[in-house]
Order: structure tokens, then sequence, then C-alpha cells
């Protein structure tokens, strides 16, 4: 589904990424995890198309497609979904139009009519009430005066309705309560399938506990420098990161 | 550009008047407040302005005022009257000295909605509002290709209440001076739509009893040339709250301006004043002036403004097109979000479903 094969990335000129490969099947869980600065984030928004990084070498081929040509929104229309570390707050902008919009969005892309009101309504409160937002909170603009547990469940509410092939979370976990971090999971879990594909970022072991990889992977220094099982997360919680930058070096 | 003045030696223009003609900003720039409004340059543009037709078919209840709806006309010297510290207006006097005037009564009409097409009108026009029951009344003023400056005073009596939509929509020149006379407990909210305009200037010179309320919308997006509004807003009795609001979206290459004042007497305790300009800016040639002024002589009021000038945060632009959105439907949309506060304003249902479609044409 998604193939990175040597992707060195830099930004003004500072290397940023050197040489990372890394393959994520159909169905599978990656789990992505390295010390701050290691380029987990600078990897999440290269897949998605962000401006302002350069790719100085290598290859992203998602899909039997060059990821790489898609403009961003093509990318998302073609089943690419970021969640964000820290999503945009858009003020003027009502979080249910929002969501009707994209949906619209990739409905258009695949050559769909736009979603019947009734429809987008049945659906939007299903998975809300799932994540636990209410449909007060919904009729707010988007991300504005959310509290940061409040911003992570409106990127999975979107990622349940867009359904997305591969969904990458960028430390999805990061400022969120035992309570949030078991609903977010649980949210992941439930799009999980032999179709759907995962690389969860994150620093702690902790949201792999709700969230079972199948493979982890350990960034440094823009490299992947060791992968394995679950158990690797766990001998990595024992031991820190110091250990592997040795490795990297 | 020569001035449009051709002052008369009549006795009906008064000295302190004269002294005010002196300072003619379509000749001498340096004027403060006209600094921005290069009326001594003939602003033009290489677009052709496609003829804006205000179509009102949607509103139910609405009365196309005309002349015959005048009750007085050449109200001069009435004019001449109305000076409360305002000579810093160069168009109130410069408008009286060159059209006459009409007088029409809002309150004589049934309607629920009343229609002041400028165009069908040449001279100044006052309005008076006595009545408490609500009215809405659309100003349209466009298609204007007109260098005098014109008047249009507005007086609400004790306990009035009017909201205004005015629509200031390709004109290639359109200078208007409002004068607002609010008497205690009255209410007015006035929301200005601007857009494709050439070279406009358009003047709020308020001024507010006791216990009055004032809300001062402006919405402007994608004009050409020069575009610019001054608010003078007078809190000369106590308890009175005024709320201004200016967004502006500006490309083109056009520069847009805004200068307003709160101005507090020292009797006008209790007063609330709020304003606040805000401009996008969309590409690297045009260009947005915010002046925001405070004067205060009253020690017991609450008084605030804030201006802003950014271009459209390109992050945010981002994560729509994250979520599949094309960055033409997502820039709609934020420039949408970044107005809608002054339309939202707009109390009337049909009135305000039409700016919105209007605003949707001119996204």
């Amino acid at each position: 589904m998604l193939k990175i094969d040597n992707l060195h990335v830099s930004i003004e000129g500072k290397k940023i990424i050197k040489g990372l490969s890394l393959t994520i099947n159909k169905g599978e869980v990656h789990a992505l995890m390295g010390p701050n600065g290691s380029g987990k984030s600078t990897l999440s928004y290269v897949l998605s198309g962000k401006e302002g990084y350069e790719i100085d070498e290598g290859t992203i081929e998602y899909n039997g497609k060059n990821l790489l040509d898609l403009d961003v929104d093509e990318r998302a229309n073609s089943g690419l979904f970021l969640a964000f570390q820290y999503p945009m707050e858009i003020p003027g902008v009502q979080t249910s139009f929002f969501l009707k919009t994209a949906i619209n969005s990739k409905r258009k892309f695949l050559g769909l009519p736009e979603v019947d009101a009734l429809e987008f309504a049945k659906l939007i409160r299903s998975h809300a009430e799932d994540l636990g937002i209410s449909s007060e909170m919904l009729k707010r603009d988007l991300n504005v005066n959310y509290s940061g547990g409040e911003k992570k469940k409106q990127e999975i509410l979107q990622m349940s309705i867009l359904k997305p092939d591969m969904a990458i979370l960028d430390e999805t976990d990061s400022g969120l309560d035992i309570d949030a971090l078991r609903i977010v999971s649980e949210g992941v879990n439930k799009l999980r399938s032999e179709k759907n594909s995962f690389l969860v970022i994150t620093h702690y072991q902790r949201l792999l506990n709700y969230i079972k990889p199948d493979f982890v992977h350990i960034i440094a220094d823009g490299r992947i420098v060791k992968s394995g099982d679950f158990s690797l997360a766990l001998e990595l919680e024992e031991k820190g990161y110091e250990d592997l930058s040795k490795i990297a070096s | 550009m020569s001035t449009a003045v051709k002052l008369d030696t009549s006795d009906n223009i008064s000295n302190q008047d004269k002294k005010v003609l002196l300072n003619n900003p379509f000749e001498n720039f340096k004027i403060e407040n006209y600094k921005y409004a290069q009326l001594h340059k003939n602003i033009t543009s290489d677009v052709s302005l496609e003829y804006h037709e205000i179509d009102l078919s949607s509103i139910s209840s609405l009365k196309k005022l005309k002349l015959t709806d005048a009750v007085d006309i050449d109200l001069l010297s009435d004019l001449n009257k109305w000076n409360y510290n305002n000579t810093d207006s160069f168009f109130r006097v410069n408008s009286i000295s060159e059209r006459s005037s009409i007088k029409i009564d809002l309150d004589f009409f049934e309607e629920e909605v009343l229609y002041l097409d400028l165009s069908l009108f040449k001279e100044n026009i006052q309005l008076n509002k006595v009545n408490e029951l609500q009215k809405t009344l659309i100003i349209n003023n466009s298609n204007f290709s007109d260098h005098i400056p014109r008047s249009i005073i507005l007086n609400l009596s004790e306990n009035s209440n009017l909201n205004i939509i005015h629509y200031c929509i390709s004109n290639s020149k359109s200078f208007l001076y409002f004068e607002i006379n609010q008497q205690n407990n009255s209410k007015l909210k006035f929301i200005t739509f601007q857009s494709n305009n050439i070279h406009t200037r358009n003047e709020f010179f308020s001024s507010l009893e006791e216990n009055c309320s004032l809300d001062l919308y402006g919405l402007n997006i994608h004009n050409h040339g020069v575009n610019d509004n001054y608010s003078f807003i007078q809190h000369m009795k106590p308890s009175s709250q005024s709320r201004e609001v200016f967004k502006s979206i500006v490309d083109n290459g056009a520069v847009t301006n805004f200068q307003g004042k709160i101005y507090v007497d020292s009797v006008a305790q209790k007063t609330d004043g709020y304003q606040m300009s805000r401009s996008l800016i969309l590409d690297n040639d045009s260009k947005a002036n915010n002046k925001p002024e405070l004067e205060i002589y009253a020690d017991d009021v609450k008084c605030s403004h804030g201006s802003t000038v950014s271009k459209l945060n390109q992050d945010q632009v981002y994560y729509f097109k994250s979520r599949g959105i094309e960055e033409e439907q997502a820039l709609k949309i934020l420039q949408k979000a970044f107005l809608v506060e002054t339309l939202e304003a707009i109390k009337n249902s049909q009135i305000k479903e039409y700016s919105y479609n209007l605003l949707e044409m001119r996204l």
C-alpha cells in the first residue's frame, strides 16, 4: 500500500530525513517511535504533501502511484489521512459544515453525488456519539476553544467518516487523559480492518497498549534504526532512547 | 483632478464652512482625515465594472422610495444647522454646496423594508425615524461614477429603532457622507457591503445621546483602486454603546483604508465603545491601512479597539486540503469565514440570505 524507499528530506537546506525506508502493507498497523527531532512529524507532513519540504532523494509509492506527484487534496481523496498533532483552529467555519464539505469533496473525487442531508446527519451522529462529541459541539467553529482532547477527538471523527485506506496518527496521544486515550483508541480500532493500514507515531508505549501494532520501528536522526514487533516498544519504554541513538550514530 | 467644489459666494455658507473648503482634499493630499483616500488622484482601473443589479424580488414587504415620497425639498438652511463639531468633513460641506436636499420620513410607510436607490436621486437626503417599530432600510449605492460627494443624514428620534444595509457595489467613483444623529434610547444597526469598486470613500459621522446603541459593520471585498472608510463616533451623553467592526479582503493591487475615531465627551460616563478593523491581503501588490483612534474625556468608560492586517493562513489552507477539499474552495470558505461576522448582524432574514448570496457571488 505504502512504500517509502531511501527517502531524504530537507527543510531550508537542513537535512531532516536521511535515507528512510518503510513498507506498509494492507491491513497492517505500524508504530513509529523516536525521540524529539528525529523526523517523525516531518515524515507525516511529507506523506500528506505539506509545502516547504524538499525531497532530495528517494521515492514514495502509494497504491502503485507516485505519491509525490499528487497534490495534498488528491492524496487525501485517494485515501490518505493525517491526524494532526496540532489541529488547526478555523474561526468562522462550523465543524459540521467542514465535515460535510470534506465528505462531499471525496464523493466528488469518486464521481458520486453530494451526500444527502439526512444521511449525513445520521453518519455524523453515530460516529460523534461513539467519541463522546456532542451535537452542540458540532455547531461550534472547528477546533476553536476546543480543549486538547476535544481537538484530537475531532481528528478521529474526521478519520472515521472519511474512512481512509492509510491513516497516519501523529502523536494523537499527546495531551490526552486516560479516558480520552481509550475513546480515541477505540475510534481507531473500529476502523481497523484487512483493508486499512495505520502508521501510528508516538513517544510512548501507552497508546500501543490500546492500539496493538503489528510492527514497531524506531526512528533516530532521520532513519529507521531498528524494527521489530510490540516487544520493541516495551524494551524502549524500559531503556529509553539513549541506547538507540548509539546505534544510529 | 479638478475639485468638485465650485464655491460661489452664496450667503448660505457660513464662514466656518468656507474655512473647511480651503482645506480641500481634492487638492491637498496632506489633510489628516483624507490622507489615504487619494482624492487628489484620478483613480482608474483596467477592469470594466459589470453593472450591478440589486434584485429584491425575494423580499416580501418592500417599499421603493421615490422623489415623490419626500416631504420637503431644499433643506439647505436646515443642513447648515447640523453642525456639531463635524467640520472635519469636507464631504459634508461640499455636498451641501453642490446639491439640493430632500427629507423623507421613514415612519410614513407601512412596509417593513424600505428601499432607497440612490441612482434615483440627485439630492442630499435627510431621513427621519421617530417610531419604535423596527424597520430595515436598504440603501443601494451602486454603479456610480460621480465625484461630487453626497450627504445622507439620519435622524433617529428618542426610542426609535432602525436597521440599515448599504450596498456599495461596482462604483467607479462614489463619495458618501453619512451623518447619524441618535437621540436618547435609539438603536441603529448599520451594515455596509462594499465590493468591486474603483474609487470610493464612505464617511460615517455619528453622534449618540443617552442610552443609545450603534452597531456599524463593514464588509469590503475584491475592490480595485482605492476604497476608504472613515468613521467618527461621538458619545455625547452617558451610557451609550457603539460597536464597530470593519473587515476587508484586499487583492487586485487595491488599497483599502479604515480610519475610525471614537470620541467620548467628558459628560458621557458609562460609555461602552468597541472598534475592530481587520484586513486580509491576498496578494503582494495590495495594501491595507488601518488607523484606529480613541479620544476620551470621561473617566468611567469602557473603550477598546483593535486592528490587524494579515495574509491568509496557509496552514489553514493546508488543513482543508489535507481533508480533500480543493484549494480554490478552501480559499473561498476561509474568506467567507473571515467576513461573515458582519453579515450575521443583519436582522431581516430575507435580506440576510440575499446578502449571503451576494457574498458567494463576489468571493
